[in-house]
């Protein structure tokens, strides 16, 4: 451990008589989410900035609408707080680098009433390297590395920019997503290439995994699941798919965006036996996830159809915005539907691990 | 003893002040920025209307590209002439 990089964190120090009164001391301040922290001590703080070779005050972004800055020093000491090891610190240095990108627009849907919460979606070497897995309950704390690593970015959230429920966070309900929602693609066993290779326009070997690590962040509400497990047709999979976005239009929010679909194995096979491409089923979806206003007058929403209800409204601005997703556990005709924020107010966007927006 | 970093900004979390109330609506040129939502468009202009009976030269309602974005350059740029400024959320 480097002395003089201990030496270099600005941060204010605190004593504490030992690790209980650390955790009362730090409820009491209302620092943590309430379940146990490690102690970020210096020590610990600079391993973290050691292992992805950054300096402590490292300007990873700037909260866009109260100008405050983020350093590297804070995001790893609230990656030490959430149960963090220091191979896990550059996946959240990114996930926090892309948050704080002009086009993720984070006051919106940190404050709004809408209560999103955060997917991060983890390519590349950094998913080994963190220790994380994307199969088995991908979407329900079957991966412990996912889970602090989602849990680093919302103390970010909560200790650096004050995003707490009441005081930012004004969301009226939330939804368990907001407690952690983050998975590793599962590139090994994926017909397509990585997501993040895909939308930053790289070239990779489906099922290979992808050289570049990158974490794309999505602004988005709670996952909406489907089933089908009695049909290996691609069109009625994804008939299911678009099914779900359109419920979600009617009884959710009309405005398109960047939506998630989450494939697990059992209907990724049926889709790659029958040749079809990442950009195959975002053309299908594209079509097939659409409705028209007037529809929103059989679910109790008449009053704000005024003259428009003839209009058609797609699910996905363009197909691009559809982000399909390979993770899940290798059995179960299942599949998830996580619709943004709200349109495109927030938009999806993906980093690589190690790049630097806005500093 | 242990020996812990502050997880916090750190920062005061109010560095901006308001400027002072006014003590009177004559004469005032007063901003009125909405958020964009639909409801906020007949809730400003009754606010608007209520303005001007109590007394403002000029209400000057504006509307945010972005509700989730701060306010464009050249609201900022309108607000050096306001003496006062309505701001809010709207749903």
């Amino acid at each position: 451990m480097s002395t003089s990089l201990t030496s270099q964190l600005q941060s204010a120090r605190h004593q504490v008589a030992d690790d209980a009164d650390l955790q009362a001391w730090l409820r009491e301040r209302g620092w943590t989410d309430g379940l146990p922290v490690v102690p970020p001590t210096p020590e610990r703080v600079a391993s973290f900035l050691e292992w992805a070779v950054l300096p402590p005050d490292h300007l990873v972004g700037i909260e866009p609408v109260r100008g405050r800055a983020v350093t590297a020093e804070k995001v790893a000491i609230n990656a030490v707080l959430a149960g963090c090891s220091p191979a896990q610190f550059p996946v959240i240095v990114t996930a926090v680098t892309a948050l704080l990108a002009d086009e993720f627009a984070l006051h919106g849907p940190t404050a709004s009433t809408g209560g999103a919460g955060i997917l991060l979606v983890v390519n590349g070497p950094a998913r080994a390297e963190a220790g994380m897995t994307g199969t088995f309950s991908a979407l329900g704390a079957g991966d412990p590395a996912a889970t602090v690593i989602a849990r680093a970015v919302r103390l970010v959230l909560a200790n650096v920019l004050d995003v707490r429920p009441g005081g930012i966070d004004r969301s009226t309900l939330g939804h368990p997503g907001k407690l952690g929602f983050c998975v590793a693609e599962d590139e090994e066993h994926s017909p397509w290439p990585a997501l993040a290779a895909d939308r930053l326009g790289l070239a990779a070997t489906p099922g290979t995994g992808s050289d570049v690590s990158a974490v794309t962040a999505l602004a988005a509400m709670g996952p909406r699941q489907i089933m089908n497990e009695w049909t290996t047709e691609p069109e009625e999979i994804l008939d299911t798919f678009a099914a779900e976005m359109r419920a979600n239009m009617r009884h959710y929010s009309i405005w398109g965006g960047d939506y998630a679909l989450i494939i697990p194995p059992q209907l990724r096979d049926h889709l790659a036996a029958a040749g079809w491409s990442r950009a195959d089923i975002q053309r299908y979806i594209h079509e097939r996830a659409r409705i028209n206003r007037s529809e929103w007058a059989e679910v109790g929403k008449g009053s704000v159809v005024m003259d428009k209800g003839d209009r058609s409204y797609a699910a996905l601005p363009s197909a691009d915005d559809l982000l399909v997703i390979a993770a899940g556990g290798p059995a179960g005709g299942f599949g998830a539907v996580i619709p943004p924020w709200l349109g495109t107010k927030s938009r999806a966007v993906t980093v690589p691990v190690g790049a630097c927006v806005n500093c | 003893m242990l020996e812990i970093l502050d997880p916090t900004h750190g920062e005061d979390p109010e560095p901006f002040t308001r400027a002072p109330r006014l003590a009177a609506l004559d004469g005032a040129v007063v901003g009125v920025v909405s958020n964009g939502k639909q409801g906020t468009g007949p809730f400003f202009a009754a606010l608007a209307e209520a303005l001007r009976r109590r007394g403002a030269a000029e209400v000057d309602v504006v509307v945010k590209a972005n509700y989730s974005a701060p306010a464009e350059r050249a609201v900022m740029d309108r607000a050096a002439r306001w003496h006062a400024l309505v701001s809010g959320i709207g749903d």
